[in-house]
């Protein structure tokens, strides 16, 4: 499994630091993933499944046009209306039955729960002595139809592709 | 004052230089000038133009780079941003970079570890940098600014200059093919010119003549020379003959042709001298015609003319290579024998030219004339070592002679 390193964002000091941190970097994410069916200005849903561990306001901050709509549901109730799955903590069967369901679709898996980055999300987040990163799991993009911007792969990789 | 303009003496310069290094310098001057305008010329343009791709590619590098950094500005990732630049890093002409994000605060920054060659030329050609505005998807995230710097213009100049160098020396050898050349066509007829004019002066060579040349100006002076040359040709051989008829004229008897006295006196001083040198002998015979004025008054002038004349050949035939005769006076002659060896006695001599005279002369009237003549010989050294002297004795010998023809 190639799990790449993570890059380093620099979160702001204060009680809104880290949230606003997350909610970047997850936006940041959206607008570098690429859907089989339809341009970036649209708006994706995201299924909240879980409970996030970096934070708990979850608004996508994704630059440019398009947006994010965060629904929360539990893992029984993901459909395919959802284009970005964001696992939080949550059980582990839970976990590995909505990785399967997402293999062969067009959904964007990012988690906050696995600084390794190895239970088969696409983005871990991963929060490191003050500052927020994210490893990329490159087997868990290439499964699926869903195309990523390889700049972010790189910076996913922190390093691991020059 | 005097009222004349005394005529100012012409200046002459004082070093003075050939045609061909005329030439040459001319050459050198021109092609100099060729080369360098031409070479400026390039250079500005080679300038200008590397301007404006140094300027493009620092607007591609800026380009590049804000594809580079976009993510690393999404993420606000420093890291990442100095990965996004580092293709950019190799680019030469770059000297810095910095990537600032959407607020203007910079988020990373690089600068060129090699000096700038030349600040002042940055200063002027890349005072401000490029900036490349980051955008997202339409929205400015960020933005990317590159400074450029000398170091490919200063490459530029310097390959300019040593070609220029390389241009300025076979500029050099190519004034000095020309100038040899130009020597060949220009300076040799020149010289050729020079040279017969010099000859005819110092040499006197009037028969010098230019030769036809290949430059139609040359030739045509070329010609006019030899046509002056033609004309003091002319002179020249008019004045030597006259000369040589006035010579001859001063030293000989118009009526015999014979050497006159002037010519027989310089004549014995050269034997006497030449003979006194060698230690030799030779003979002087005074010769006198017996009864000529009653010949004269007999048959007339013309008469005794003709006897002169016929006296005069007769002692010619007689005399053998490197003797000498002439007519000093009326009807005398002189004959100088020399050398004289030990065969050849004078007394011998002076009877052979008395035979040779008894033959008769026939005269302009018909009449036939018997001449006769007296005989006086004197030796050098024997009766005298110097012209009087022996001139002397031949006299007293010759009337001896005549004295004993008479008692006869």
């Amino acid at each position: 499994m190639a799990v790449q390193a993570a890059g380093q964002t620099i979160v702001e000091d204060g009680a809104g630091g880290m949230t606003r941190a997350v909610n970047r970097m997850v936006g940041g994410i959206v607008s570098y993933a690429r859907w089989p069916d339809g341009s970036s200005a649209t708006t994706r849903v995201m299924c909240l499944v879980g409970t996030p561990r970096l934070s708990d306001r979850m608004t996508p901050d994704v630059p440019g046009p398009g947006s994010v709509a965060v629904r929360r549901m539990n893992a029984a109730a993901v459909t395919p209306d959802c284009d970005i799955l964001f696992l939080g903590r949550m059980p582990v069967a839970d976990r590995r039955q909505l990785i399967a369901w997402v293999r062969g679709r067009p959904v964007l898996t990012i988690t906050d729960d696995d600084a390794a980055c190895i239970y088969g999300a696409m983005f871990c987040l991963n929060n490191k002595a003050g500052s927020l990163s994210f490893s990329v799991n490159i087997d868990a993009i290439g499964r699926g139809p869903l195309r990523i911007d390889p700049r972010v792969l790189r910076i996913g990789g922190g390093g691991g592709g020059v | 004052m005097t009222g004349r303009n005394p005529i100012p003496p012409i200046e002459r310069i004082g070093a003075r230089t050939t045609l061909q290094k005329l030439l040459s310098r001319f050459h050198f001057g021109i092609t100099l000038f060729a080369v360098a305008l031409s070479g400026l010329t390039i250079l500005l343009a080679g300038v200008t133009a590397l301007r404006g791709y140094a300027d493009r590619n620092m607007e591609l590098a800026a380009q590049l780079g804000a594809y580079g950094v976009e993510p690393a500005l999404v993420f606000n990732d420093a890291q990442a941003a100095r990965e996004g630049l580092e293709p950019l890093t190799r680019i030469p002409g770059i000297a810095r970079l910095r990537v600032l994000n959407d607020v203007g605060r910079p988020l990373t920054q690089w600068t060129s570890p090699a000096a700038d060659p030349a600040p002042l030329l940055t200063r002027i050609f890349f005072a401000r940098p490029f900036a490349v505005t980051v955008r997202r998807n339409g929205s400015v995230i960020g933005t990317i600014e590159v400074w450029g710097d000398s170091s490919t213009l200063i490459d530029y100049v310097r390959i300019g200059l040593l070609a220029g160098l390389g241009c300025l020396l076979i500029t050099a050898f190519g004034t000095i093919f020309l100038a040899r050349r130009f020597e060949y066509e220009l300076v040799k007829p020149l010289n050729e010119i020079a040279t017969v004019a010099h000859d005819v002066r110092l040499h006197r060579r009037f028969d010098k003549r230019v030769q036809s040349l290949g430059i139609a100006e040359l030739d045509r002076l070329g010609g006019d020379i030899n046509a002056l040359l033609d004309e003091l040709q002319g002179w020249q051989g008019h004045m030597e003959s006259e000369r040589a008829m006035l010579a001859h004229r001063a030293s000989h008897d118009t009526l015999t042709a014979m050497p006159n006295r002037d010519a027989f006196d310089e004549q014995l001083s050269l034997r006497i001298q030449s003979a006194g040198d060698r230690g030799g002998r030779f003979a002087l015979l005074f010769i006198d015609a017996d009864n000529f004025k009653a010949a004269n008054d007999n048959f007339g002038h013309a008469a005794g003319d003709a006897v002169l004349v016929a006296l005069s050949a007769r002692i010619k035939e007689t005399l053998r290579k490197g003797d000498f005769a002439a007519r000093i006076g009326g009807d005398e002659f002189i004959v100088i024998i020399d050398p004289l060896d030990g065969e050849t006695r004078a007394e011998e001599l002076a009877n052979r030219i008395r035979t040779s005279v008894a033959e008769p002369v026939l005269l302009p009237g018909g009449e036939t004339y018997r001449a006769a003549v007296s005989v006086g010989v004197a030796l050098f050294p024997d009766n005298g070592s110097d012209a009087t002297a022996l001139l002397t004795a031949a006299d007293a010998a010759m009337y001896a002679d005549k004295m004993t023809n008479r008692s006869r």
